[in-house]
């Protein structure tokens, strides 16, 4: 039998304790947005398949993607492709150069970058509601 | 070592694969969602779709991206399961599961585009 070594505490305790540095949140979270991603392309594919069917099918289906419970969805996946995005290259400056001396720092670039990115999507893909909102407070 | 995950390969070319695909998509996503989702006259009706899809650059740009985007995200996908310890068996139904779901997406996203 092969040799099995024991965790020296419970497999929980020994995850949460790995999962304590950013790098390792960095991995994780890479991990789960790119599942996320995955699975999305799939629905992504599936849904624009109506294009096939004429205007009235595609325009119908779009009608339920542009209430504002899908836009807000709409916005919020934009998060996991900002994540996604800017993660992905800051693996590619730790193993083609040399980015691991800094990868903290690029870290903290990810995420800024990806926090200015998703407002001013949220911005652009709002703007009417958010007119409208201004305007009747002025 | 490989004989036990049931892998031949060394994963080399899929991981340089990854990182090249990664790089393309960073742009190419981004400025998808910022042409198509941040605006919703050109990405929510059929006659301003349809007008793209007829031209020929937004075609290749579909079907590079489809295949590209599809590619990335199951190779990433299996690169997960691979770090885990599987039986043969499961391993190899796992690895049906991705080529078989990302060849019939793919063949229905080529086949919307090339309807136009």
């Amino acid at each position: 039998m092969a040799y099995q070594p024991k965790p020296p505490e419970g497999w929980l305790k020994t995850n949460l304790k790995y999962y304590k540095h950013s790098g390792s949140w960095a991995w994780i979270l890479h991990r789960i947005t790119g599942l996320g991603l995955t699975a999305y392309i799939f629905v992504h594919i599936y849904a624009l398949t109506s294009l096939t069917q004429g205007p009235q099918a595609f325009d119908n289906e779009m009608k339920l993607f542009t209430t504002p419970v899908f836009k807000v969805l709409e916005w919020l996946l934009f998060s996991l492709v900002l994540y996604h995005a800017f993660n992905g290259v800051r693996i590619v400056l730790v193993d083609w150069a040399s980015g691991a001396r800094n990868h903290k720092k690029i870290l903290t670039v990810v995420y800024g970058l990806g926090v200015v990115l998703f407002i001013g999507m949220g911005v652009l893909m709002f703007r009417e509601p958010l007119a409208n909102m201004f305007a009747s407070i002025r | 070592m490989y004989k036990h995950t049931g892998s031949r390969g060394s994963g080399a070319p899929s991981w340089v694969l990854q990182r090249i695909t990664g790089l393309l998509l960073v742009v190419v996503v981004i400025g998808h969602y910022f042409v198509m989702h941040a605006n919703p006259a050109s990405g929510h009706t059929y006659a301003a779709v349809l007008e793209r899809m007829h031209q020929p650059f937004w075609k290749m740009f579909d079907l590079t991206f489809i295949t590209v985007g599809l590619w990335h995200g199951l190779n990433g996908t299996w690169g997960i399961f691979r770090d885990y310890k599987m039986k043969p068996a499961v391993s190899l139904t796992i690895y049906g599961i991705i080529i078989l779901s990302g060849i019939a997406f793919w063949v229905l996203g080529v086949n919307t585009i090339l309807s136009f």
